[in-house]
Order: structure tokens, then C-alpha cells, then sequence
């Protein structure tokens, strides 16, 4: 099937196929991991845009159902099963990478327990346990297929883009996952130094600037700075908890209070008001009113009134960004450019208090949602070895301090955060008892003095010390960190020239043996069948069309259809439902294509009725 | 091109001197940084992104030890042949202790009465002193005066050491 490719405004157009033009073209991509959304991109000479499905959609959803019978879905179709079928759709993993059972304090729809061998927990799905980095995976070889299919072939690798605070931990089940899905990672990259590369912000000679990025659910903020040809990130901040998600939840209680509903909700009527909520707050970026219906009550919902009931979250944000200036000892008035990422920055109000605060030249001309997929297909090309212009090198920091546990439960630094990477830093230890012949060494990452204040990366014992008087051994540990912020430790003993030397990988990564055989697994369930994909794609299909006539119903059906035409669409529906259960994929797709000719009538009303909706704002003169 | 230099100033083409050209630096940080960064082999066999791995970690170390002043020093003292982080035969004069001493419960009871103010001022004075202690290192290095320079570098241990403290009390105060 042939992919839809869309050029990004200000980009360029699409580039043609690279394989036609140019044969030495080295065929790279770029893949925003998101935790809800992850994105595809590629680029060349300067140029990126990013890769759609036939449908047109360039975000996959960040989600991946597992079936009983060991099949894997993984997007948008796997984000329809999650109303039905919760426990084995698994949503937002990246919250689990690199983490811990014990760090997890939050519900989540499905189950997960400790792993046997300490370090992430695993996911109990209907096709057994899954790790967090087997899930990410899954997402990955669908990126990566849309890649491989736009580009005709093999490719050479992939920068994946990974939050700047991402951790070592993080950082490695990132790149395990990576290495499971098949695909070579040239570099993990910050989603902030993506944006600002998206921007050409890398070009200039000296800059500060911030990356606001306000998704679905989360809120980071981050300074960076270019100096020569380096880019540093400064300081990062932010919020776990607030995102685009609140906006919606803010218009919720609005519709609440005003239609006077107190009762306790459905889960599908929460639905349905959280996607209510989502389309007025989408049309009050472009008009100034928008009427609201859910169920029997009507009414309208102002911009100025959807400010006020937003100000305070967006004041959050802005104190955030206050935060992290002073923790940079940055004034406001250095900033030059300000990059705006995530869907929830085409909130008007957000553009005008971010643009006000800061005073700086506001970025929005590249859409937020898919600026940072856009910069890391960017920085891939020129990795892949495709060189355009001037060649410009990123450097990036290591954004948290690693260190090790000495005497007393403290942390000793060893490379302290903000180094710029790659870095090695060595330092000596004795033995402290006569005849000692080993030494265990706890490896830490953090800022906090108390070895319980930071993040344990791994523990190791480093044995064959040659049996000496206390203090006549000498060993010297060797932290080294590479360009993707991974850290490999070597210890050897130096007095007596007997090297004995051990390099580990942190407790969280997976050893290559577990990701070996996890690569075996997926082989034997590799078999697709044919006939299964065709069906289960026209359920999809037909999934599509339920859903979006459902909600159209919600929102404009009273309004636009007489009962009757209401009654005979809600009848469509259940048909369309009936042939769904079948195992015919004909049949289901005849039933689909029927009801979809059924709704074109009332397509055409509503398209008529937000015309009128966006002519109202305006004055004749601006129309003419 | 080899890495493999006599030291860090040879690895920059700079001249071993306590007085450094800045630009000169960056130039030459940039240009061996983007000679050897693991980015540019990406494609390259296991051994030589090995290597680029290790000679961008030595720049990248290089670049910080000649950047701070405090850092430079002790490297320039490394490299006359004397040990700047011995501590066993501190040759620090008594006033200079005593005024340490004075300084640091200065700072505490800046601290207990949160004032920010006088903390900034503390640090403007302490930054007086070490520009000139700075100074007075340069003069007694270029002259070969060793002994005397690893006193003046054991001085400036403390003052950075100072400074850094007065920066974490402010931080904490303001933290909201």
C-alpha cells in the first residue's frame, strides 16, 4: 500500500524517493518515541517530513495489544481494543522504562508484577509477560517498517529522540529495545536538541533557548544553549502530571457545572465528554466560540472563557519555566528563540503567555506534534553519513551525575552532570583489610548526598585481588560514558600489573543473552497468516467508521439530522456491528462501505455548519 | 592525525603557559572534536568507534582541565613534576588560614539569617581575592617557583571550595 507522505511547512517539499535520485543515498529515519504518540520521520538535504499511514496519520499511537493467541497489534488498531479489552493493551510503556516496580505509584490499566531477577517489572498480558523493552519494541518495528517501506529497503540506522532527564537506566532499555526491534540506533537523541534542530537553531553562532513541550499528559521544560557548535542543555524541569490532558478535564467540569450534572458518569459517557471536551478545545484555537451538546444540554463555550479556566494550569507551566532559569542562572532576557512542542502548544493562550513571558521569538511554524520526529530525521541523515552544507556536531551532556556508594551511605561523584559526553574518569580505590582479595562496588546515579536519595544503577564485585597488606592494592575504576549518555564500568588492579577488569551494564539494561533470546521468541510467532491480517484489518476498518460516526452523532447529530435520519444511521451502526462479530472480512468490509455511503449526507451538513461556525468570528470585510 | 601528544597544551596547539587564549581553545576543541567524535563513525567497524570513543573522552577532558583556571593549575603543576593534591606538607600561611576560618562563620551565619544579599556580597569579595590569588600563581609558575605556586594552588583550593558552598546555600534559599 502506498504510504501518504506530508511535507512540513517550512520544510521543503517531499523529497523524492532517495533511492531514485541519488544511489549512494544512505537511507536513515528518525523516530520520536512519545509515551502517548510516537512518530516516523526522514530527511534529506535539509529536508524532513514525516511518514503517515494510508489514512493519513503520522502519529502511531504509543500502544501495543497482545491476543491470546500470541498476536501483537500495535497503534491505532491496538488503541481501539483498549476500551474492551484493557488488561492486554498496553498504553504509555516509556513511563515504565528503565524503572523499577517500586517507582511505579500510579494505577495502570494493566497488570505488572517485580521481575525474577530484579530490575523492570515485567507486564502480565493474555500472551504472557512482557518486559517494558519487548512493548517499546513492538512500537519500534512498526516505525521502522513505515521507514523501510518509504525508503525501499534496509536501513542504516535510526537516531531515537529520548527525554533530556532520561536517566542511564532509561537511556539503556531505550537502546534494548532498539537492538530487539532489529534496528541500529546511530544515536539516542533529546527530544529538546531535536526540536531545536528541526528549527536550524543548531546553525546559529551563539544562542539560549527553551523547549517548551506540553504533550498529552506531561509538561518539560528545557534550557539549552549553543556555544561553537555545541549544544548543552542547561537545566530541565517541568511537571509528570500536567498536560493537554487537564485542558480537556478543565472543559469537563465547565460542561458539568453548566448543565447542572452531578450524578456519578458511565465510563462511555465519560467518554464521550472527554472527547467532547477534546473538540471544543481544537476549535477554539481557531474561533473565538464553540456551541458544546452532551446529552439534552446545550451551550457555548467562549475563548475568554476557556482562558480563564486554563489560566491556572498554563501559570504552572510558566512557573516552571521560572524554576528552571534560576536553577541555570539564566536571565529571562537572554533567551533568543523559544521552541514550542506537543499538541497542547496550539492553545492559543499557551502561544500568548509563553510569547509574553519570555519576550523571545516564539517557534510554531513546524507542527508541534511532529517537530521532534522532524529534527531527529534531521540529525539521522547526517549521521547515515549524507552530508549537506556545513557540517555541524551536537554535543550533549550527561544530565544526571554518576558516581559510586563510599563509606557511610554516601555518594562520591565521579562525573558530575552537565559533562559534556563522551567522557572517561578513573579513580583509585585500596583495600582496607590485610589479605583482602575482593571488592564490591555500588554504581550510582543522582545529585543527592545519600546513596538512598539516588537512582542504584548497578553493584558488582570486582574478585582476584591479589592478597596484599591493607591499603598495598590499588584499583583503579574507570567510568566510561559514550556520546548516547550509556555507561560501561572497568575496574582493574594496578599494583601488581595482574589486570583483572570487568565491565558491567546497569541493573535495568538487559544482558545480550535476554535480548538474543527475546529476538529467537519473536522468530517463532513471526508466522502471520494472510487471511487473519486481511480480517483483522477490516474490523479495523470498520472499527473507524462506527467510531467516528459515533462521535459525530454526539456532537452534531441532534442538531443536524431529523429523527428519523438519526434513527437509521444508529441503526447502520448495529448492523455494521452484527457482521462485525462474523469471520467474514467481505462482508464486513460490503457493511462498512455501505454505512460510510449512508453518512455522506450528513458529512456534508456538518461540514456546511463549521463553515458557518468559522465565518462567524469574522466580519464581512475579511471574508471578502 | 595521532592524539598522541606530549600533553594536553600540545593536544590544543597552545603554548604550556598559566595564561591561556580562550578562543584559541574553543577553535581547537572544536576542530579536534569534530575530527574524532564517535558521530562521525557511526558506520565505522567496533575498533575504531572504540577508539573514537576514548580519544573524544580524552579531548573532552583535556578541554575541561585547560578551561578552569583551578584545574589548569594543578595540570601545569603535574606537568613541573610536583604533586598538587599532596596535602601532607601544606605550606599555607597561618593569616591566610585564620581569614578562612573567619570567612566560613561568615557564611554560616549568613546562611542562618537567609541572607541573600549578603551572601551575593561575600561572593563579589571572595571573587576579588581570587582573581588576584589567580595572578599571583602566573607570576610565581612563570618564574619557576614551584614550591611557592603549589602553595598559592592549595589557597585557591579553598577559595573555589568557598565559592561552591556559597552558590549551594543559595540555591537552597531560594528554592521554592
Amino acid at each position: 500500500m502506498a504510504l501518504l507522505s506530508i511535507s512540513e511547512p517550512g520544510q521543503g517539499k517531499p523529497q523524492a524517493h532517495a533511492a531514485d535520485t541519488k544511489v549512494a543515498k544512505k537511507r536513515a529515519i528518525g523516530i520520536d518515541l512519545g509515551t502517548t504518540n510516537s512518530l516516523v520521520a526522514i530527511a534529506s538535504e535539509g529536508h524532513a517530513h514525516t511518514l503517515c499511514d494510508h489514512d493519513g496519520h503520522c502519529l502511531v499511537p504509543s500502544v501495543v495489544h497482545y491476543a491470546a493467541d500470541g498476536k501483537v497489534t500495535v497503534g491505532y488498531e491496538a488503541w481501539l481494543k483498549g476500551a474492551e479489552d484493557s488488561r492486554n493493551t498496553i498504553s504509555s510503556v516509556k513511563r515504565l522504562m528503565g524503572r523499577g516496580k517500586e517507582d511505579i505509584h500510579y494505577d495502570l490499566p494493566y497488570e505488572i508484577e517485580s521481575a525474577a531477577t530484579g530490575g523492570m517489572p515485567v507486564i502480565k498480558t493474555a500472551a504472557g509477560n512482557k518486559s517494558p523493552v519487548e512493548v517499546s519494541a513492538e512500537i519500534l518495528k512498526t516505525l521502522v517498517k513505515r521507514g523501510e517501506d518509504e525508503l525501499g529497503g534496509e536501513l542504516e540506522g535510526a537516531v531515537i529522540t529520548v527525554p533530556a532527564y532520561f536517566d542511564e537506566s532509561q537511556r539503556q532499555a531505550t537502546k534494548d529495545a532498539a537492538q530487539l526491534a532489529g534496528i541500529k540506533v546511530l544515536r539516542l537523541l533529546g527530544e529538546p536538541t531535536a526540536a531545536a534542530i528541526a528549527y536550524g537553531l543548531d546553525r546559529k553562532q551563539e544562542e539560549t533557548v527553551m523547549i517548551y513541550d506540553l504533550g498529552g499528559g506531561t509538561f518539560d521544560v528545557s534550557l539549552m544553549r549553543l556555544e561553537q557548535g555545541v549544544f548543552k542543555v542547561l537545566a530541565t524541569g517541568g511537571d509528570a502530571a500536567l498536560g493537554g490532558d487537564d485542558l480537556d478535564r478543565a472543559i469537563i467540569q465547565w460542561m458539568l457545572d453548566a448543565a447542572g450534572i452531578s450524578d456519578e458518569l458511565s465510563y462511555a459517557q465519560l467518554n464521550s465528554l472527554a472527547s467532547i471536551a477534546r473538540h471544543a478545545k481544537h476549535a477554539l484555537t481557531d474561533s473565538e466560540t464553540t456551541e458544546v451538546t452532551f446529552q439534552h444540554w446545550s451551550g457555548t463555550l467562549t475563548r475568554e472563557q476557556f482562558n480563564s479556566l486554563i489560566d491556572g494550569l498554563v501559570e504552572k507551566t510558566i512557573k516552571a519555566c521560572r524554576r528552571v532559569l534560576r536553577d541555570a542562572k539564566v536571565e529571562v532576557g537572554e533567551i533568543s528563540d523559544v521552541v514550542m512542542v506537543g499538541g497542547s502548544t496550539r492553545t492559543p493562550r499557551i502561544r500568548e503567555r509563553v510569547s509574553a513571558f519570555f519576550g523571545a521569538e516564539v517557534h510554531t511554524e513546524i507542527d508541534p506534534d511532529k517537530v521532534v520526529a522532524v529534527g531527529a530525521a534531521l540529525q539521522a541523515d547526517v549521521l547515515a553519513g549524507n552530508k549537506y552544507g556545513d557540517d555541524i556536531l551536537l554535543l550533549d551532556v550527561i544530565p544526571l551525575s554518576l558516581g559510586i556508594e563510599t563509606m557511610g551511605g554516601l555518594m562520591e561523584k565521579i562525573i558530575p552532570r552537565n559533562t559534556t559526553i563522551p567522557v572517561a574518569r578513573a579513580q583509585q580505590f585500596t583495600t582496607y583489610k590485610d589479605g583482602q582479595t575482593a571488592m564490591s562496588l555500588h554504581v550510582l546515579q543522582g545529585e543527592r548526598e545519600l546513596v538512598s536519595d539516588c537512582r542504584s544503577l548497578a553493584m558488582f564485585e570486582l574478585k582476584g585481588i591479589p592478597p596484599m597488606v591493607a591499603g598495598a592494592a590499588v584499583i583503579e575504576v574507570t567510568f566510561q560514558v559514550d556520546a548516547d549518555g550509556l555507561m560501561e564500568v572497568q575496574a582493574k588492579e594496578l599494583s601488581t600489573g595482574i589486570v583483572s577488569s570487568v565491565v558491567i551494564k546497569p541493573s535495568y539494561g538487559l544482558e545480550d543473552k535476554d535480548i538474543e533470546k527475546m529476538i529467537m521468541d519473536s522468530y517463532s510467532s513471526a508466522a502471520t497468516d494472510k487471511e487473519a491480517r486481511a480480517l483483522q484489518e477490516s474490523r479495523v476498518e470498520a472499527q473507524r467508521i462506527i467510531e467516528a460516526l459515533e462521535s459525530a452523532l454526539l456532537v452534531d447529530g441532534k442538531s443536524l439530522l431529523s429523527p428519523a435520519e438519526y434513527s437509521r444511521l444508529e441503526d447502520g451502526i448495529l448492523q455494521l456491528q452484527e457482521v462485525l462479530e462474523g469471520g467474514d472480512s467481505d462482508a464486513i468490509h460490503e457493511a462498512s462501505e455501505a454505512l460510510n455511503e449512508a453518512t455522506l449526507e450528513f458529512a456534508g451538513r456538518r461540514m456546511d455548519s463549521q463553515i458557518k461556525t468559522a465565518l462567524a468570528g469574522h466580519s464581512i470585510e475579511e471574508i471578502d | 592525525m595521532s592524539l598522541q601528544k606530549a600533553n594536553y597544551f600540545e593536544l590544543f596547539s597552545l603554548p604550556v603557559s598559566f595564561q591561556l587564549e580562550n578562543a584559541q581553545l574553543e577553535a581547537a576543541y572544536k576542530k579536534l572534536q569534530s575530527e574524532f567524535h564517535p558521530d562521525k563513525a557511526v558506520n565505522a567497524d567496533d575498533r575504531t568507534r572504540l577508539q573514537a570513543l576514548q580519544q573524544t573522552s580524552m579531548v573532552n577532558d583535556a578541554y575541561v582541565t585547560l578551561k578552569s583556571p583551578l584545574k589548569r593549575a594543578a595540570y601545569l603543576l603535574k606537568i613541573a613534576g610536583i604533586d598538587a593534591e599532596e596535602h601532607n606538607q601544606l605550606h599555607l600561611d597561618e593569616g591566610f588560614l585564620l581569614q578562612q576560618m573567619e570567612m566560613r562563620e561568615t557564611l554560616e551565619s549568613l546562611i542562618d539569617d537567609e541572607d541573600l544579599e549578603g551572601l551575593d556580597a561575600m561572593k563579589d569579595s571572595i571573587n576579588k581575592e581570587k582573581t588576584s590569588i589567580l595572578a599571583h600563581f602566573e607570576t610565581q609558575f612563570t618564574a619557576g617557583e614551584f614550591v611557592g605556586a603549589k602553595s598559592t594552588y592549595n589557597q585557591l583550593q579553598f577559595v573555589y571550595k568557598l565559592l561552591d558552598e556559597i552558590d549551594k546555600a543559595e540555591e537552597k534559599l531560594l528554592d521554592y
